[in-house]
């Protein structure tokens, strides 16, 4: 009998909880590049590293980039090989939860990695022809840390011994006009 | 009989050259504070190397007073066409030391396409570069752009500097003498500089939310790029990185500038105002644009990309815009530009083709050429169709009442011939090596007419011939061919003459 009751209660939660969205369909950021009119309107979720700038607006929304390279995971500072340029898309981020992200990814460090998952709105009428992704749910991945950089040595004696020598063949040898 | 080139020449040649990278040496140091202040240590030692190798070849070029000669029309042309090659050779240091290259021959390609205010890019991985060397990238474009050797000119006064001027493909003096005509020339891109860079940096700070370094950062690299019709961008996405209306907006306005003539500057400046839109060339460039637009628009219409007018009208207004101002900035991918075929890819092809106004920073045929060349084509077909003996007009309107003679209409089909082939010759590269058509013309005439937009071919993984092309169709574009045909005829003389 109580088996039966919880058939029957969980038949009627199933039947009354909202219709289940479909997940969001799992892409790389080079796909949504190559296949962009062909994803217009699709909700996709998207992995890669948060770089350039924070741009908070007054509307409520966090701008930035996210890219969906090799440098992500082998960064050039940390000896990755030089592969190509970057694969990029914008980002547009609710406020909410753009706040607490590490430094996005630029020459000191590689960014947040985080998993988008959002509106792939290609050329929006509502913003003249933009495309971006619009992103309703974000999660930190791997967070940001810094890059180091060690001094060229080699190239700073060379320049201070190169210049040097110009300087004395200028006080040495002064020009006739 | 060829003349081979005598001891005297070389001193003549180095003595200027070292005059011009003494400047390039003190204009080397700005990055140097730049790496130093943003406690960039790793680039300030490239900075440190480049600068000396400038101030060397400078302090040794200067000891080499030539005895007996002056600095005559082919030493002046020799000079401004090597300066142009070692410049970026020297100037590519920096970048091929920051380990974003992946052949010492791509840095050497990134800092010929800034010096020639192309904007085509082999780096790997812009989103991680330094501030300096970004600062540099963009730097060498305003250098480009603005002309080294006038830079130098602005500096040094004195003989052969008239040569020099037109050499590096000025077509007019404004003022009286060279010098004059160059202080003026900084002056209108300083004032430029200081209204570009505040009206960037406020859009980024109040609209885009940066903070007022980063802000102040994209506004003078943009600034930069924009007002030079250079092309490079601080991030990879290019302009598309802003996401904002209002601040392609403003960069558009920076790349119009960048494309006018420094005489038609003047005239908006210092008056009078009136004859400015009867010029041909202002009349060429406005119908040329008007038709490259349409022309755009319809073929995106076509292609069903966009679904709203507003959003066809701004993304294709701005590619158009870019391209026939020979900027380069983009707000769309290289991968859905090379998508845009038909009459859109036509249109932004014909614009990057045609260049903007002589005596600016843009590249390309420009307009003047342009509308001579239709000029006297109407005046062929109408002698023709008039009785033998009638007189068809010659006349046109430049900075006043001028006449399409035999010669001038000569020199400009040269000019604009040579273009042609070389667009062509980068196009023919391109298909051997299996680049499809549309996409090899498409670059070529990029690289060609210093634009930059890309539809993918150049690459980091780019076969190095056709690297080396776009690297000559570079320089050769920039300097309109006279300079490096007078190197070429110098090197031959010296290895050919008596």
């Amino acid at each position: 009998m109580r088996a039966h009751l919880q058939v029957v209660l969980m038949t009627t939660a199933f039947l009354l909880a909202p219709i289940p969205a479909f997940a969001a369909e799992e892409v790389t950021v080079f796909e949504i590049i190559d296949m962009a009119a062909q994803f217009a309107g699709e909700e996709l979720t998207v992995e890669g590293e948060l770089v350039g700038d924070y741009g908070f607006r007054n509307d409520g929304w966090m701008w930035t980039q996210l890219n969906g390279d090799a440098y992500v995971a082998a960064p050039l500072r940390e000896g990755g090989p030089p592969v190509g340029a970057n694969i990029g898309i914008g980002v547009r981020i609710p406020v909410e939860l753009a706040e607490g992200l590490d430094s996005p990814g630029g020459y000191r460090n590689r960014g947040p990695v985080v998993r988008v998952t959002g509106i792939w709105k290609y050329h929006d009428p509502e913003r003249q022809g933009e495309s971006y992704l619009q992103v309703d749910a974000l999660t930190v991945t791997e967070a940001g840390r810094q890059l180091d950089e060690g001094a060229n040595w080699t190239a700073l004696i060379s320049g201070s011994l190169l210049l040097a020598v110009a300087g004395i063949v200028a006080r040495l040898t002064p020009p006739d006009n | 009989m060829l003349i081979r080139p005598v001891a005297d020449d070389f001193r003549v040649i180095g003595f200027y050259m070292g005059r011009i990278f003494l400047v390039v040496a003190a204009a080397a140091g700005l990055p140097l504070v730049w790496a130093a202040a943003a406690r960039e240590w790793s680039p300030f030692g490239s900075f440190l190397l480049m600068g000396g190798v400038f101030a060397l070849f400078g302090v040794v070029g200067t000891r080499l007073t030539p005895k007996e000669q002056g600095l005559d029309w082919s030493h002046g042309m020799v000079v401004v066409a090597l300066t142009w090659l070692l410049v970026p050779i020297i100037g590519a240091i920096p970048l091929l030391l920051s380990g974003h290259f992946g052949r010492p021959l791509d840095a050497f390609f990134d800092a010929m396409s800034g010096v020639t205010t192309t904007g085509l890019s082999l780096l790997n991985d812009v989103d991680h570069l330094a501030s300096s060397l970004n600062f540099w990238r963009h730097f060498l474009q305003f250098l480009g752009g603005q002309g080294i050797i006038l830079a130098a000119l602005t500096i040094f006064a004195g003989t052969g500097g008239i040569t020099l001027y037109f050499g590096e493909a000025r077509e007019e003096r404004i003022l009286p003498s060279v010098t004059s005509t160059a202080r003026f020339i900084w002056a209108v891109s300083v004032v430029h500089l200081v209204f570009g860079v505040l009206a960037l940096g406020l859009v980024g700070w109040l609209v885009l939310g940066f903070g007022i370094d980063r802000a102040v950062f994209h506004g003078l690299m943009v600034f930069f790029a924009g007002f030079d019709t250079g092309g490079f961008a601080p991030q990879s996405t290019s302009i598309g990185y802003y996401h904002s209306a209002t601040f392609e907006g403003v960069t558009s306005l920076l790349m119009v500038a960048g494309a006018m003539s420094f005489g038609l500057h003047y005239a908006l400046w210092r008056g009078p105002r009136r004859g400015v839109f009867a010029n041909l060339e202002t009349r060429t460039i406005l119908a040329t644009f008007a038709f490259t637009m349409v022309l755009t628009l319809l073929g995106l219409a076509a292609t069903r990309l966009f679904v709203s007018v507003t959003g066809l009208t701004r993304q294709g207004l701005f590619q158009v815009l870019s391209a026939h101002t020979g900027t380069g900035f983009s707000t769309v991918p290289s991968v859905e530009l090379a998508k845009w075929g038909g009459l859109a890819f036509g249109g932004i092809a014909i614009a990057m083709a045609l260049g903007g106004m002589g005596s600016s920073t843009a590249g390309g045929v420009k307009s003047l050429r342009i509308g001579l060349t239709i000029k006297a084509v109407v005046n062929q077909i109408r002698q023709v169709l008039l009785p033998e003996h009638a007189l068809v007009g010659t006349a046109y309107h430049q900075s006043g009442r001028k006449h399409l003679t035999p010669q001038l209409t000569q020199s400009v089909m040269i000019i604009s011939l040579l273009y042609v082939a070389l667009y062509l010759l980068g196009a023919g590269v391109g298909l051997a090596y299996g680049i499809p058509l549309q996409q090899a013309l498409f670059e070529s005439v990029s690289a060609s007419a210093n634009v930059g937009l890309s539809v993918g071919v150049t690459d980091p993984s780019m076969p190095i011939l056709l690297e080396l092309v776009y690297m000559l169709q570079m320089w050769a574009g920039r300097l309109e061919f006279v300079a490096v045909f007078s190197l070429l005829g110098f090197v031959y003389a010296w290895v050919r003459g008596r």
